[in-house]
């Protein structure tokens, strides 16, 4: 028995390796006819006229992923405060499944009432505010809808890591005299940092790699954006967008195998780092 | 258990593998007895599949024996697929890449649709731009250039609202044929991208001063022959005169439009073949069978109905020797 699920576990951690063996050796003929850093930091998607610039992409899929991320993360540290502190038990006996019911949609739902609900609404009236005119195709459109996509997966990991802080903690510090809100601020938040930060971790690498919901919102232009009013296009858009169209000619199928390597490299390197991150916090916390 | 864990290791990586094998062929065509029997499997644009789909069932019908496999996929995944020989035909709704022709792409063309320009049956200026029409040259500096931010830079009759330009986010043969007319290719169009052909359809119906292009078949209702609610065509100044005359105003019904398709009237592109493709020329009795019945007057009847055009008698003459 022991052996078999040594073997299950090595064919499943081959899959991984495979697929990224799989995808640079796809990537291979656009490497022999450019170098990579002017890949990189070119800003002209031309495909048939021989220019590869993949920054526009780069930039689209981190502005997009940042725009959720400020939207997101305030509200769902709240949200799980609320829950587990100030809450009654039947509220959230009665959120949270409700929550999960949330992350089961299936993206394109959320694509569709993106495209019915949020775009018109920034079209006309969250751009008037700031004096602008869009068409509501924005790079804001795909961070509210990627930022109402990861609040299920959030609020119920930071609710169990809320929970998870021992009561005598809580005890000890309204005995010295804190108030409640102090005693969050001060004890609870800050014992539950690691887990709150994996909760963040987690959701991100959701939020990057989302596709369909996204590419219907944001508008697919490939030009770097330079407010949150303009159209954006992140890598996976770029890959759904234009993979059945393209196989055919040989240069552009390599490119987009190579943005397919890029973002498999980008989750795989922050998955890194952030593991890492969490390691030092959680030795810190217990040493 | 050491030889149980190696057949499983072996049966993992068979399955990893087993995702690029393909079905066996079968090397088919005719017997005397049972007529016609085999596979044909075919894969491509959007804009063919239901055709496809409609052409196969009759096509079982006459010939009991054969089976299809039919998927949608884009026009490039046609191609490839037949030049890799993953399938028999490949579905393309767009002009062959000299690329594709040098891997031994053969086309045979089996009907015509077009792609018209859309814009919103709410324009400020919709009385106006019907009358006027815009000119090639009009769209090209909307479509390539981005020259006008407003309408009222296009001619000075119109409002000061600004032009929103939408064009297809995923690479399709509609956004190819539409820039083709213009001498450009799908990357030169610029505008908000939007995925899919209904989903550009929407965004004209919820943006009064939009412009975009469209399938026939998202712009006019296939029961009433009219032009679907909110949207509508912006006719194409074809002589240039600055106004729309009767014989450039062929937009009313379906119909109409596609008699105007049908004999060139209507400019091509933005009109464009459908085509089928094969890896050169196919040798499959059962095959060419298939072709030839798509070529059939008979087949080719369903196309008005559902928004295509139908070849001529002397399209389907040529493509017919082609085999």
């Amino acid at each position: 028995m022991k052996q078999l699920t040594f073997v299950l576990l090595l064919i499943s951690l081959s899959v991984v390796i495979i697929i990224g063996i799989g995808l640079t050796f796809k990537s291979v003929p656009l490497f022999e006819s450019f170098n990579i850093w002017n890949l990189l930091t070119d800003k002209v998607w031309s495909p048939m006229k021989g220019k590869f610039g993949f920054l526009p992409f780069i930039a689209g899929t981190l502005s997009v992923t940042l725009v959720a991320l400020v939207i997101a993360i305030p509200l769902c540290i709240l949200t799980s405060i609320y829950l587990t502190e100030y809450g009654s038990k039947t509220l959230k006996n009665t959120i949270l499944p409700l929550i999960n019911v949330l992350a089961a949609i299936p993206p394109v739902l959320y694509g569709v009432w993106g495209v019915l609900f949020i775009v018109p609404a920034i079209q006309s009236y969250i751009a008037p505010i700031f004096a602008v005119s869009t068409s509501g195709y924005t790079i804001l459109a795909g961070g509210i809808v990627l930022a109402v996509m990861i609040f299920p997966i959030m609020i119920s990991i930071m609710v169990e890591v809320l929970k998870t802080v021992p009561t005598e903690l809580k005890s000890a510090s309204l005995s010295l005299g804190a108030t409640k809100w102090e005693t969050i601020q001060q004890v609870i938040l800050r014992k539950a940092k690691p887990g709150l930060i994996a909760a963040i971790v987690l959701a991100i690498s959701r939020a990057f790699g989302e596709t369909v919901a996204v590419l219907m919102v944001c508008g697919n232009v490939p030009k770097i954006p330079t407010s949150i009013f303009d159209a954006g296009y992140p890598i996976p858009a770029l890959i759904a967008n234009n993979f059945g169209e393209m196989m055919s000619i040989p240069l552009y199928d390599s490119a987009l195998m190579f943005s397919a390597l890029l973002l498999f490299v980008i989750i795989f390197g922050f998955n890194l780092i952030s593991r890492i991150i969490l390691n030092k916090l959680e030795g810190k916390h217990n040493g | 258990m050491i030889k149980n864990s190696a057949n499983l290791l072996i049966l993992g990586l068979l399955l990893l593998l087993g995702n690029s094998a393909c079905a066996p062929k079968v090397k088919n065509g005719y017997t005397k007895e049972r007529g016609f029997e085999g596979n044909i499997s075919l894969s491509g644009a959007f804009a063919l599949y239901p055709l496809a789909v409609l052409w196969s069932e009759d096509f079982k019908k006459e010939h009991p024996h054969v089976r299809f496999n039919i998927s949608a996929g884009g026009a490039g995944k046609g191609i490839a697929d037949a030049l890799t020989g993953m399938v028999d035909i490949g579905l393309v709704s767009r002009d062959l890449h000299p690329e594709e022709m040098k891997n031994g792409a053969f086309p045979i063309h089996v009907a015509k649709d077009a792609v018209i320009c859309t814009i919103n049956a709410n324009n400020p200026n919709f009385t106006l731009l019907k009358e006027r029409g815009l000119t090639k040259d009009e769209l090209k500096n909307i479509f390539i250039h981005n020259k006008y931010k407003t309408w009222k830079e296009i001619d000075s009759r119109f409002t000061n609202d600004p032009i929103i330009v939408y064009i297809r986010a995923d690479a399709a043969g509609a956004a190819e044929t539409w820039a083709n007319f213009f001498k450009s290719k799908q990357e030169d169009l610029k505008g908000i991208g939007i995925f899919g052909d209904p989903g550009i359809a929407q965004a004209v119906k919820d943006d009064k001063n939009a412009i975009g292009f469209n399938n026939i078949n998202y712009v006019y209702d296939l029961k009433t022959k009219k032009v679907a609610s909110k949207i509508d065509v912006l006719p194409i100044d074809l002589n240039q005169n600055g106004k729309i005359t009767e014989d450039e105003n062929f937009y009313r019904t379906i119909n109409e439009l596609t008699a105007a398709i049908g004999n060139s009237t209507y400019p091509s592109p933005p009109a464009r073949d459908l085509t089928f493709v094969t890896k050169g020329k196919p040798d499959n009795l059962l095959i060419n069978e298939f072709i030839h019945f798509v070529l059939k007057k008979k087949s080719q009847s369903y196309l008005l109905e559902n928004g295509y055009v139908p070849l001529n008698d002397l399209l389907i003459e040529k493509e017919s020797n082609k085999l």
